[in-house]
Parts: C-alpha cells; structure tokens; sequence
C-alpha cells in the first residue's frame, strides 16, 4: 500500500470486487470459446456482469436468473433469456432442461447474510454440477460443495477478494 | 470535509479512513447506506441540496478543506441543473485553497482545475482548487 491508501473500506472492497469479477469473467470467456452451450447468470442484480458477459460473449444465449428486476433498463435480458423466481426453483428447472449442456455459469448470490449464502449455496450446488458440460465452468462468489468439480485458481489481474472457479471433472476428454 | 451524496456509504466509508481525525459532514436527501457507513446525527444533514447546502454554514465549525460531491443520477439536464446549484452553494461553504473532488464538472470564478491523477479516464471526475484565483 501506498501512502494514503486505505485498505478495508467499502470502497476499496468493491473496487476489489470488481476487478475481480472482471478479471474472472474474461477469463472463463477465454476459456470456454471451444465450448458449446449458453451460459447461465444467476443474480442480475445491478445487471454489470451481465452486462459484460454479453460483451464479451455477443453470440452465445445468456439465461439470467434472479429473483427480482432491478437492474437498469439497458441491462435487462431480453424476454424468454430472463428467468424470474427463487432460484432454488428456476435452477432446477433449469437444470431438467439444460442439464450437461452449459458451458459457463456465473453465480453472483452472495447477499451479506453468510449464513443464508451457504444454505442457497448447498441447495444450488447438485444444480450447479449437473449443468455444465465437459471442461464447462462454474464461477461464484461463495464457496461451493461441487462434486468431483477441481477448484482453480484465479486468472492474472484478479484483485484481493474471495472468487471461487470451479471445471467440470475429466475436462481433458471432452 | 464535506461528502455530497452518501448513496451506499463507500466513499465516506473510503474518506473516514483516510482521514480519521477530521470531521466529516454528509449531505444527502435520504439516508440509505449500510448502517455502519452512517455518520452519526451530528454531521449528517439530510435533505435537498437546494436547502440543506445555503443552511449548512451555521453549521459548520470552520469553512471545509475538502468536498466531495458525487451527486450524479446519470440524467444528464437534471445533473446539470444540480451542479448550476450547487457549485455557489458550496463555494460558500469552503476554505481557501480548498480541493473539490466531483463526478460533475463545474465553472465558477475563482476556482481552478486541477488534472485528477493518472489513469481517470478525462472527463469521468473532475478536481478543483477553490479560491485560488
């Protein structure tokens, strides 16, 4: 740190937060291009990340999940790619329709209440490793039980802020 | 120091940090940031602008060294009204040679731009010497 800077504030974390969503986000956009099959955000919320995914990833069909539209309107999904409702509900119907079939999910649930995270989180989780297809990934910003799935490490230009990337076993044979 | 627009807290948040034997006083319509990113009663004014900003002189023990003013809504005619508003208004609140730090750009007499450090993007933030002229 330099002199003058401040560790610890709700600036500097959100910042932190950011880059590092970014960076991942770019990344996994990176990696996946091989890889068929939509991606899924789960959280619009504000609809930044969505708005990047989109970006970064023009031709691919982006299914979005939250509970509630808040984001603003250019940030909205376009009808049929929006899916309103409890996520334990959405995702698993995502999941009887989708299943082995994604190639990236991006979970952005953290709410600040870690206690209602990690329950979501475990409710999520056997949704979240039946979805992807060989070599796909999932992000998220709480930690996930995900069966077999490898824990990597995050890309260069990640900040200092807890990311979790998890792939999809045996993606060598895909 | 003076923080227009408290929104979530982050930057007073951000500001308390840096100077923590300052006092800073925060003017905002509505309080709506995380409860341990509030002022306390004290130097939180809240209101609008229009008629918190011309009373707040009484308030203040001394006129401020610094302001911070992220006031934006991204409706471009209304931030510009805002900003005609408040650069006099604040103007009145401040020392000489105080530095103004803003997401709006503002033209007054006797305040001088300043270049914000490397890597903002021009025209993003905008930095000002008051009373220099």
């Amino acid at each position: 740190m330099s002199a003058g800077e401040v560790a610890g504030s709700r600036l500097a974390r959100m910042i932190a937060r950011l880059i590092t969503q970014r960076a991942c986000l770019e990344w996994a956009a990176a990696e996946i291009r091989e890889i068929d099959g939509p991606v899924l955000e789960l959280g619009l919320g504000k609809g930044r990340t969505y708005d990047h995914l989109r970006r970064l990833l023009p031709d691919r069909e982006i299914l979005v999940f939250d509970r509630f539209v808040h984001a603003p309107r250019d940030c909205v999904p376009p009808g049929g790619t929006l899916v309103l409702g409890e996520l334990r509900k959405t995702v698993a119907d995502a999941t009887a329709r989708l299943a082995g079939r994604v190639a990236l999910i991006h979970a952005d649930i953290g709410s600040g209440d870690r206690s209602a995270d990690s329950a979501l989180g475990a409710d999520l989780a056997p949704h979240l490793a039946a979805l992807p297809r060989p070599g796909g990934l999932v992000l998220c910003d709480r930690e996930l039980a995900l069966d077999g799935f490898d824990r990597v490490p995050l890309p260069p230009g990640a900040a200092d802020w807890c990311y979790f990337i998890y792939r999809t076993p045996n993606s060598e044979d895909h | 120091m003076l923080e227009l627009g408290l929104g979530n807290g982050r930057t007073y948040d951000h500001l308390r940090g840096l100077f923590p034997d300052r006092e800073i006083f925060v003017f905002d319509r509505h309080v709506a940031a995380h409860p341990d990113c509030r002022p306390d009663p004290e130097h939180m004014i809240e209101g609008d602008f229009r008629d918190t900003l011309p009373a707040a002189g009484a308030r203040l023990p001394a006129p401020a060294a610094f302001a911070h003013c992220d006031i934006g809504s991204g409706r471009p005619e209304t931030d510009r009204a805002v900003a005609a508003f408040v650069g006099p208004a604040l103007d009145r609140l401040l020392a000489r040679g105080a530095v103004v730090v803003s997401d709006q750009a503002f033209e007054l007499a006797g305040w001088t731009a300043l270049d914000p450090p490397s890597g903002v993007e021009p025209g993003r933030y905008f930095m000002y010497r008051a009373g220099s002229a």
